[in-house]
């Protein structure tokens, strides 16, 4: 019932919907497209075998939460308006229009039932890009303003204030400052620098607002690392938001225009590379998404913080013990910046070095089940029961391990962990690979 | 086979190809974004997994948990193909050695067996019938009556003529249902490599 209420502004929007909105979606989704789009929305065999990829499908069980459903909702739409069978023989390949019904289904079911993962793709017969098409209807919503509401404020809040917690700069940088000190005390070293817009330094760092917010310790693990490797780095005070949901409102001037702060704060530091925070979605978003939104390839370095860790444990930079993290750790593997991303064994060989028990979910890797954070889930409030129940399937995997501790790179899905933790009572802590990291630092 | 039907199949299988390249080039109007982001990967060997070891079932947990319908699906394919070797070769009078025609005879066979129970399938589940449009069920019963009527006709020349004629129907139906993957599957494993290629996912290389 709780869904209900709440998913009234948007039932209200539905039913306010003019002619003029369609017309308009319909232009949009066509702006949207392009040849790889369209072959895919060609090539559904509708063989079903992506069903139980999804841990929507697994865990719910109805027929609107396989992957193949999903998909032939845009399908059925695109047929419709810009193929000559859908407009001619649309009793044959079941085209539909875009009408009220449709926009609903679509809101709920490629909002509500889909993170993004990528994990039916993988799984498809054909190979169809399916979270890519998911985005581009996701963006067609937005542009006829029916982005669910947690998650329209989270970019709103982006792009008005510069991240997606609101933070003020003056806040941002005293917390730095107060880590900073921290820090020093706890290495005993008044020199010990967390460095703020440190012109010239070799990596900006970016961070998940949500850092600063509520897991400070996530910062000074960095902080930890980069003082051990005697780095030259450098917070930004303005734009240092790693974050993009974009990606997820399937809105690309406004996931170009957050990405291109980053880039605004490259430009003013003059570093040479940008290191991403442990962030799944924003390393897609600056890695490989941002260059295209911006339709510009960019004239530095993008990389995961997880690649300069396991660079400064190649070079001896950073000393590790082990043993120093004894209790058994699994590895969560954040799909968009595995799956999608491409950091797969680079997490393995750090925590290889820095912890003594490392045990492997099943499936993992590029495999892996998401955890049900990714696609803006955790923002979008309506949809929580669902998202709670999808996360089934990763909490089984997590139990199954037998660890006590879960180690990933990626806020999202630490927020999704924690939740899953309480309630499914896994008795887990989740960590940042940093911060196990930083545990088994020797400095 | 008479004149009239040997033009027919050759006519309705020049259109079906002819509009599979039209539906192809169509794709395009949409459109060629660049990539302007950084290759990390590489791109030639993200093609070959697509096409060799990412559609396998040891790699591919969709094929390993199904395996009779991933089995039934190569099988069918298979099937078709030969049958469609085995139509030609009437079409331009190539005589055939028997043990050619014996393997034609139950690669049809099987194929059809495969390809009925692939329908059944589609009619008896819930979730593939909730999937499916009157396409599904059209384009799957044509190429089974297509491999049912090769088959045939390699027990009796009485069968030939129902069989160009069936051949017929469904060149002409290529371009209106999903049969059409049998030209969008390749350009859509291509695509699967060059994405996952270019990020470095598959194959891994870091």
């Amino acid at each position: 019932m709780s869904e209900n209420t709440i998913v009234d502004p948007i039932k209200e929007r539905i039913e306010n919907i003019s002619q003029e909105d369609i017309d308009k979606a319909i232009r949009i989704f066509k702006e949207k497209l392009d040849y790889k789009y369209a072959t895919h929305l060609n090539s559904c065999v509708h063989c079903g075998l992506c069903a139980d990829s999804c841990h929507y499908y697994l865990t719910h069980g109805d027929l609107k939460s396989t992957p193949a459903y999903k998909l032939n909702l845009i399908v059925k739409v695109f047929k419709k308006y810009f193929t000559f069978t859908g407009k001619n023989f649309s009793i044959l390949n079941g085209a539909k229009k875009l009408d009220k019904e449709m926009i609903w289904e679509w809101v709920d079911s490629l909002y509500g039932r889909c993170s993004m993962c990528g994990r039916c793709s993988i799984n498809c017969s054909i190979g169809m890009n399916i979270p890519y098409l998911i985005r581009v209807a996701r963006g067609v919503l937005t542009a006829i303003g029916l982005t669910p509401p947690g998650l329209k404020s989270t970019v709103d809040t982006a792009i008005e204030k510069g991240n997606n917690m609101g933070i003020k700069k003056e806040d941002w940088v005293e917390t730095v400052e107060w880590i900073e000190e921290e820090f020093q005390d706890e290495v005993g070293d008044e020199n010990a620098r967390f460095p703020m817009d440190k012109k010239g330094a070799k990596y900006f760092y970016t961070v998940n607002p949500r850092e600063p917010m509520f897991f400070p310790l996530s910062i000074t693990a960095v902080g930890k690392i980069f003082y051990a490797a005697k780095e030259s780095w450098t917070f930004s005070s303005d734009h240092y938001d790693v974050t993009n949901y974009g990606l997820y409102d399937g809105a690309d001037e406004g996931a170009g225009l957050m990405s291109d702060r980053l880039v605004q704060s490259m430009e003013r530091l003059g570093c040479e590379t940008l290191v991403l925070a442990e962030c799944g979605h924003g390393y897609n978003s600056n890695r490989w998404e941002a260059p295209e939104w911006l339709k510009k390839e960019y004239n530095f370095n993008t990389i995961s913080i997880l690649e300069l860790v396991a660079d400064y444990i190649r070079e001896g930079r950073i000393k590790l013990d082990p043993s120093k993290n004894k209790e058994p750790i699994t590895i969560h593997d954040p799909c968009n910046l595995v799956r999608l991303g491409g950091i797969i064994e680079t997490q393995r060989f750090i925590l290889k070095h820095a912890a003594e028990n490392v045990v492997e979910m099943t499936p993992n890797k590029q495999k892996n089940f998401c955890c049900g954070g990714g696609g803006a889930q955790l923002s979008m409030t309506r949809f929580s029961e669902r998202r709670i129940k999808a996360g089934k399937v990763k909490a089984d995997q997590i139990a199954q391990t037998g660890a006590k501790i879960v180690a990933t790179p990626c806020h999202n899905c630490i927020d999704q962990l924690t939740e899953l933790n309480k309630h499914y009572d896994l008795k887990v802590k989740i960590n940042t690979i940093c911060e196990i990291v930083a545990n088994a630092i020797i400095l | 086979m008479t004149s009239v039907i040997n033009i027919g199949v050759v006519v309705s299988f020049l259109f079906a190809m002819i509009s599979l390249i039209i539906m192809i080039g169509r794709t395009r109007r949409f459109g060629n974004n660049p990539l302007y982001a950084r290759e990390q990967g590489d791109i030639k060997k993200g093609i070959v997994y697509a096409f060799v070891k990412g559609m396998t079932p040891w790699e591919k947990e969709s094929a390993r948990n199904h395996l009779p319908t991933y089995i039934f699906g190569v099988v069918y394919h298979i099937g078709i193909f030969i049958t469609l070797i085995f139509l030609f070769s009437i079409v331009l009078r190539i005589s055939l050695p028997f043990f050619i025609i014996y393997i034609l005879r139950y690669s049809s066979l099987i194929g059809f067996v495969c390809g009925m129970s692939l329908f059944f399938k589609r009619i008896f589940s819930s979730l593939l019938r909730g999937i499916s449009d009157p396409d599904d069920y059209i384009s799957n019963l044509l190429v089974d009556n297509f491999l049912l009527f090769g088959f045939l006709s390699t027990y009796s020349v009485g069968f030939i003529i129902p069989f160009g004629i069936i051949s017929i129907i469904l060149f002409l139906y290529i371009p209106l249902g999903k049969i059409r993957h049998c030209a969008f599957f390749f350009v859509e494993r291509i695509l699967f490599g060059m994405f996952y290629g270019r990020r470095g996912v598959y194959p891994t290389n870091r």
